[in-house]
Order: structure tokens, then sequence, then C-alpha cells
């Protein structure tokens, strides 16, 4: 009699078992397809990061792009147009990885970003000496990709007004400055940044004042940033944007000779 | 032609072919004898046909004929050891599925489970069944051994048992552990990490055994290989061979053990008659072990539909350490001793004495005895080791004996690098945009706007604001000021940023520690 128990209880189980798998076998289509959108959301949420770490240095905090630096990749033109200017025959996908994964050595526009000589986008595939792995490249474009809704709808997210970091150490804030104009991406400054379109600022407090007779230090950095064709430095193409005086404030620029000031 | 067919001849003929062919099936049983088996009836014909495939048949070979009416008693074994030999099997069978979808390099790895999980049909129940049986299989190898010890079942002829039984737990933890870096996501890579490096500690010849391991000074491709390759065919092989020792002494050499009581007790005669009776391996212990089979196959599959799941982390990132790496579970009490000591002792030295010292039990222990209260002192140490493993593997832990700075801790904590955490579990409308101050802006109402609120956005706000206030009251976070900001970023990307900005209780230094997270609205965040 227990043998008989142990055999319908077995088979029952048995037969549970196999409706239960039935039952999950008739979700899997849809489980597998809100696996590949979490798989896309989470490519994005890491592109977003590395997007962050690498890049906004020359094409912006939010992709907008920076005068004389980088282009905008978070508008219309470039989900709309670009591929027709270049004469690219695959996606726009294809395009973003390719040219992120070799950089671009000669610029396309070398009359809006630079790149006439020196290279304007570095390599960042692994492969080719660059810092990034292939999957992390396209974890990026997955997030570049993803600002085609807003940029074609033109579509304004709103921004939270600059959180208030309320520090009195004018050389803490001009660093802000520093990092928020796009200073970086052309300019090193060790701790700092990595730029190399443009010279080491490293020492600039202490070099600054021997560069041009009869300027102090603060009237030659104030004019590099302002007027920067008036002194090229030897070695340097005259490529730094011409248009800080409009879209850096004068308390802000303050902030930003201080901060150059302490560079020695 | 047609009317020359004898119908009735026709029928004895067929039916006797397909007798024959069941015999030969069967190794030897008739349908007769087969349908008898099923329902628990005596044998059909003599000599007994059920005895015979122990001989004619391979599987039953090395099976037991009989076992004591004593020894199958559920309390005396708990089925402990049948059940590490079903998740055994089980990983073999879903291990076997899982290679073809399965790419052993770097570049690829973390890819094909990806796309295991997202093209495959049943590719996520196959994954979640592997990991859960190897779990399950390390947890009942361990309870198998602890109640071997504690029911004295090593002494005696069945030391040589025991000692297969130790290699055995080496093997399915090296098993478990092999297979654990195989995804090649974060959690994999730095728990191997940490794993070979303790290699590195080893006297002598540490740096090779931690090269030969790794092939190379990091993990990389040969080193993938190698794990790959030891978790595909060296392990599974050893364990085959060695469970085929283990197991031929129990089933085919000295049964399994009576329960003590029976042999050093005096109990009434018939009682222990009644207790050597044999229970033949057909029927009872066969039905008996399809029952068991099924029930295992129905809690694994009900835990892994509808509960378990697989972790996957971010894909292995040899440049970026996580801020909390954590072996596997069943290697945190060696974790723990690590924090203890130096890695040559806490790591190589000691757990080799240990294991050498599992190894010697049956040798060590010489009481004849083996009933609990005839053996105090051993039992008393079997508990209190288990007890200490208990304890070394909450020591373990990395929230154990580590010094986060305060505001890595509580940030890492809200927001994980690796794993869910408070924050990513908050549903994605209810992360509005906004400036969220702590002792500011009090964590209620925080989105009018919204019909039902954002309670789950609110609970990780008052998280946050209660651990940093506490830690500012501890000292640790002098004139603390501390910000919750989200912002939207892309269309269904919201950045959130915890910023906790102090200044520093020595030197007075304003400092701020901050992470940025994005989090998108189609990650699904109930899974
Ligand atoms: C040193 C500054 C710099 C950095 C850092 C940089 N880029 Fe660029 N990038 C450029 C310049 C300059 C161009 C345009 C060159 C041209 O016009 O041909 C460009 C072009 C591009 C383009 C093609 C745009 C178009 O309209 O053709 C893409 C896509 C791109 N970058 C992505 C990235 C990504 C992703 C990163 C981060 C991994 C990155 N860039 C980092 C300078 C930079
Ligand atoms: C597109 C790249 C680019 C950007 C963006 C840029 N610069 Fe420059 N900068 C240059 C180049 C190239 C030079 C050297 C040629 C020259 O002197 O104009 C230079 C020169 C300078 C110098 C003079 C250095 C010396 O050694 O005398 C200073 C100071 C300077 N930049 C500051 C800034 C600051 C501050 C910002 C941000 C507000 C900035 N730059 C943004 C490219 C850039
Ligand atoms: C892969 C791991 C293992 C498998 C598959 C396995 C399997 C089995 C099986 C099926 C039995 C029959 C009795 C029962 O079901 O409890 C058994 C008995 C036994 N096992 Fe294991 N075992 C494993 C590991 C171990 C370990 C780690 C030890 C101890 C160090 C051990 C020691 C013993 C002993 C001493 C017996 C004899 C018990 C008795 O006669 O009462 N085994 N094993």
């Amino acid at each position: 009699m227990r043998v008989q128990l142990q055999i319908f209880l077995g088979t029952l189980l048995l037969a549970v078992t196999g409706v239960i798998l039935v039952v999950v076998g008739f979700t899997e289509e849809e489980r597998m397809a809100r696996f590949e959108r979490y798989q896309k959301a989470q490519a994005i949420e890491v592109g977003a990061a590395l997007f962050e770490i690498n890049c906004r240095g020359c094409h912006g905090l939010r992709g907008e792009g920076i005068p004389g630096l980088a282009p905008p990749l978070n508008d219309a033109y470039f989900f709309t147009e670009r591929l027709n200017e270049v004469g690219w025959q695959g996606s726009l996908e294809d395009y973003i990885i390719a040219t992120v994964s070799t950089g671009r050595q000669v610029s396309t526009r070398p009359d809006r970003y630079p790149g006439a000589g020196t290279p304007a986008m570095p390599t960042w595939s692994d492969r080719f000496g660059g810092p990034l792995r292939d999957d992390q490249i396209e974890a990026i474009a997955a997030f570049i990709l993803n600002w085609e809704t807003t940029a074609v709808n033109g579509v304004e997210l709103a921004t939270l007004p600059a959180p208030a970091q309320e520090s009195d150490d004018p050389v803490a804030r001009g660093q802000a400055v520093f990092e928020a104009n796009g200073c970086v991406g052309c300019h090193t400054i060790e701790g700092v940044s990595s730029g190399t379109v443009g010279p080491n600022l490293t020492k600039i407090g202490e070099t600054a004042a021997e560069r041009v007779d009869g300027l102090t230090a603060e009237e030659y950095l104030r004019e590099s940033i302002l007027t920067p064709s008036a002194y090229v430095v030897e070695g340097y193409d005259d490529l730094m944007p011409k248009n800080f005086g409009d879209t850096i404030p004068a308390d802000d620029l303050a902030d930003l000779l201080a901060f150059l000031l302490a560079q020695k | 032609m047609l009317k020359s067919l004898n119908f009735a001849e026709f029928r004895q003929k067929a039916r006797q072919a397909i007798e024959q062919r069941v015999r030969i099936i069967t190794a030897g049983l008739s349908i007769a004898e087969l349908r008898a088996l099923l329902r628990g009836e005596p044998p059909t014909e003599k000599p007994n046909p059920r005895y015979r495939v122990h001989v004619t048949s391979f599987l039953f070979h090395i099976r037991p004929k009989f076992y004591m009416r004593g020894s199958t008693i559920f309390t005396h074994t708990f089925r402990l050891g049948f059940f590490t030999m079903f998740f055994f099997v089980v990983e073999l069978m879903t291990g076997l599925i899982l290679m073809i979808y399965y790419t052993p390099s770097p570049s690829e790895a973390y890819g094909s489970i990806l796309n295991l999980m997202s093209n495959v049909p049943y590719g996520k129940l196959l994954r979640d069944l592997h990991r859960l049986g190897a779990e399950g299989m390390v947890i009942f190898t361990a309870l198998h051994m602890l109640r071997t010890y504690l029911t004295g079942s090593y002494k005696k002829e069945r030391s040589f048992t025991w000692l297969t039984g130790v290699v055995l737990l080496l093997v399915t933890l090296f098993l478990s552990f092999s297979g654990y870096l195989l995804p090649w996501d974060q959690l994999a890579y730095w728990a191997v990490t940490i794993g070979t490096s303790m290699a590195d500690a080893a006297p002598l010849f540490g740096k090779e055994l931690n090269l030969l391991l790794r092939g190379a000074p990091d993990i990389g491709a040969g080193g993938l290989l190698r794990f790959y390759l030891l978790h595909v065919i060296l392990l599974p092989l050893l364990a085959i061979w060695m469970i085929s020792i283990h197991y031929y002494k129990v089933a085919r050499e000295h049964g399994i053990s009576l329960p003590a009581k029976f042999e050093e007790d005096d109990l009434p005669k018939d009682v222990v008659k009644e207790a050597k009776r044999r229970v033949d391996y057909l029927p009872d212990l066969f039905t008996h072990e399809l029952f068991l089979t099924s029930l295992g196959l129905f809690v694994l599959v009900v835990l892994t539909a509808f509960f378990y799941s697989a972790p996957l982390e971010n894909i292995a990132n040899p440049q970026q350490t996580p801020l909390d790496t954590k072996a596997p579970w069943y290697f945190w009490w060696l974790q723990g001793m690590l924090k203890l000591g130096d890695k040559t002792l806490m790591g190589i030295i000691l757990p080799t004495l240990i294991f050498g010292l599992l190894f010697a039990v049956p040798y060590i222990d010489r009481n004849p005895y083996r009933q609990a209260y005839k053996r105090p002192i051993a039992v008393a140490l079997g508990l209190l080791a288990t007890l200490a493993i208990l304890t070394l593997s909450y020591m373990g832990l990395p929230e154990y004996g580590i010094e986060t700075p305060a505001a890595a801790r509580i940030i890492q904590d809200l927001a994980p690098e690796e794993g869910l955490g408070e924050l990513r579990a908050v549903p994605f409308e209810q992360l509005r945009p906004g400036f969220y101050q702590v002792n500011v802006d009090e964590p209620a109402n925080l989105c009018p706007e919204l019909d039902f609120g954002c309670p789950d956005l609110e609970a990780v706000f008052a998280e946050f604001s209660e651990r940093v206030n506490r830690a500012a009251e501890a000292g640790q976070l002098p004139d603390v000021e501390a910000v919750l900001v989200i912002e939207e970023w892309q269309a269904d990307l919201v950045k959130v940023t915890p910023r906790i900005v102090w200044s520093d209780p020595e030197t007075g230094v304003q400092k701020s520690y901050e992470r940025h997270i994005f989090l998108h609205r189609d990650r699904d965040r109930d899974e």
C-alpha cells in the first residue's frame, strides 16, 4: 500500500511539475522580450555613466557640444542630417560605434572643431589603444541614440537650477567653472583634467606673468580667455573658442582666474 | 492471401515478441512482473527475477540489493546523501545544455549569458536551475556530512567512506567556485580574483600556483578557459569517480549504517530482528527513490519558476574594484578567517589543517561507540565546529570589520554598485526631478503632483536622512549637508545624485562624496 501511495504521489508531483513547465513555456516569449528591454535599459544606464566620465569634457555634460571643441550629439541635426553630410551608408548606431572606436584623426569640419593636424577625437576602443572595451562603446552608443526622441521632437528637458554649491573658496568655485565650460577637454591640469589640444596649465600661475611683456599674470589670463587670438602660444594653433566673454558671467570669470592663478 | 492469415496466432506471436523486447529492455522482467512491481505485489516468477536484475543490468548492478529496515528510517539519514546525488545529476543535465550556449572567452562569455536569457526559451529557467542546484548541492553535502558525523557512521569499516566523502566535499566546493567565474560579471570576477590571490599566499610555490590557476598575472582569457575546463571536465570527472567509490562502499559493501541504538542498546530481540530485516531494492527502495526524485524536481521547478533568480551583475571590469567584494556564501567562513590574521596563516595553513583534521576524523576518534551520549566530546566538538563556521561566516560579511568611510557607506547601502539596493527599487514614475535636501525637506509629500504620491522615494529619502543624521551625531560627519538630486537626463532616463558634504573631523577641510546613478524606465525592478 505504501509503495502505491508513493507511486501515486510521485506521478502527481511529476504531472504538476510538467504543467508548471508548460505554463512557463507559454510566458517565455514575453519574458524574453522583457529581458531584452531590460538589457537595453541597462546598456543605456551604463552608457550614461561612461559618457559622463569620458566624453562630457568635449561633448558637454548633456551632449550639447562645446563650441570650438566638439559637436553636439543631442540635436536634431545629428539624428537627421549628419549621416547624409558625411555620406555614411550604414546605420547611425554603426556610425557612432565606428567613430568612437577609432576616434577621429582629421576633423570633417576643421573650421569649427580642432582636428587639422592634431587629432580631433582620440581613439576609444582598446583594440586601437584606447581605454574602452567594445561592450562599453556599444553601451555609450545606446545612450547617445536614446537622445533621439527629445532631439527630433524638440523636447527641452527641464534642467534643475544648478545645485547651490556654497563654497566660500573662490579657487574651488573656479575649478567648477573650469570643469563646466569645456576647458578640461583641451587643457591638462594635473589632478583635474587631461586635455591635450591646448597647453598644459598645471603651472600656469607661474608662467602667466612671463608670457607677454607689460601684462600681469591676471591680465594675461583674462586676455587668453576673452581674446585668445591676441597671443597664441608657440607650438599651438589658434583653436580656443573666442566667445567665452559671452558665455562666462563676470563672477564666474573672477573665480576662474583665481583658480588658474593658484596653479603653481 | 488474406484468408490464410490466422489472427489468433498472429496476436500470440506479437505478444511474444513484445514480451521478449520488454525483457531485454528491463534486463529480464516480464510485463506482468513490471505491473506487480509497481503495485507492490510479490514476484510473479521463481526464482525471484528482481534479484537477477542486479546481475544482468549495469544500472541495477551498481545499486544495493537491499538495505536493512533500520537504516532506511527517515530520521536516520534524512535522505541527505540521496539528495546530494540528486542535485549532482541535476547539475550534470542542466550543465550539459548550458554548455551549448556558453562561450568561454572574456569578450563573449557575458554576452552569451545575456543571449541565453533573452533569446533561448527556458534559458533563464535552465540557468536558475543550475545555479540553485549548485547551492543545493553544497548545502546538502554539508548537512550530509554533519549527519554522518553525528550518527557516528564514519567509524570502523566506514572510515574510508568518510575519507572519500571529504574529497567529495572539496570537489563540490571547487565545482561551485569554478562555475562562479563563468558568467564573467563583476561579482564573479572579483570573488575569483580574491579567491585565487589566496593561492598566492601559499608558502614555497604560491606564485606558481596562482599563475597556474589564472594563466596570467591577472584573470583573463587564459584564466577563464582554465576555470571553464576545470568546471566542465576535470572536476565533474573527479566527482563521478569519487562518488562511484563512495557509493560503492555504501551500496555494495557496508550498507547504510544501522541507527546506533539497534547495535548498542539492549533492545528486545524481535525489535532488533525487525530492524535488520531486509528491504529489497526492487520494488521498495526503487519506488521510494522515484518518489524522492519527483519531489525534488517539483520543489526545484517551483522555486526556480516563481521565486529564485540567479544573480547577474554588470560585466566584469578589471579596472573597477567594487566597494564590497564578496565571496560566495560557502566561503564566507574563509573570508572571516582572513580578517583575523595574515593570508598565509589564515588563508592557506589553517584551512589545510582543518581539512586535514576532517580527513583524519575516523582515525583520531577511536571511541568505538556511536550513540551521542556515549561520545559527548566528539558531539560537542562537532557542534562547536558548526558554530565556529557560522560565526566566521558572519564575520566574513563585508559589513563586518571593514571600515568604509561613513559617507561612502551610506550611499553604497542606498545604491550599491552591484545588486539592487533601495534606490533602484523605487518605481520609475516616483523618481520626480527635484533637489531634496536632508533636514530641509521633510520626507513626506515629496510629489504632490502624483495622484498616489511617491511613498517609495519618500522611504528612501527618509532612510538617507536618518543615516546621515545618525552619522553626524556620532561625530563622523560634522557640519553635514546632504542632498538627493534627481534630474531628467534623457527620455525615460533620470540621473540620481546622492551627495554628502562635510568637514573632516580631524583637519576641518571640507570634503564631499557623491555617486551618479542613472536609472531607466524599462529596467524591470521586480526581477
Ligand atoms: C578631445 C575631445 C573629445 C572627446 C573627449 C570626445 N570627443 Fe567625440 N568628437 C570630438 C570632435 C572634435 C568631433 C568632431 C570631429 C569632426 O567634426 O569631424 C567628435 C565627433 C564625435 C562623434 C561624431 C559626431 C558627428 O557629428 O559626426 C561622435 C559620435 C562622438 N564624437 C562621440 C564621442 C564619445 C562617445 C566620446 C566619449 C567616449 C567622445 N566623443 C569623446 C572630440 C571629442
Ligand atoms: C577647443 C579647445 C580649447 C578650449 C575649449 C579651451 N582652450 Fe584654452 N587654449 C587652447 C589652445 C589651442 C591654446 C593655445 C593657443 C592660444 O594661446 O590661443 C589655449 C591657450 C590657453 C591659455 C594660455 C595658456 C598659456 O600657456 O599661455 C589659457 C590660460 C587658456 N587657454 C585657458 C582656457 C580656459 C580657462 C578655458 C575654458 C574657459 C579654455 N582655455 C578652453 C584650446 C582650448
Ligand atoms: C558529492 C557529495 C556526496 C554524495 C553524492 C554522497 C552520497 C552518499 C549517499 C547516497 C550515501 C547513502 C546514505 C545517505 O543517503 O545518507 C552516503 C553515505 C555516506 N556518506 Fe556520503 N556523499 C557525499 C559526500 C559525503 C561527505 C562530504 C561525507 C563526509 C565527509 C560523506 C560521508 C558519508 C558516510 C560516512 C556515509 C555512510 C553513512 C552510513 O552508512 O550511515 N559523504 N553518501
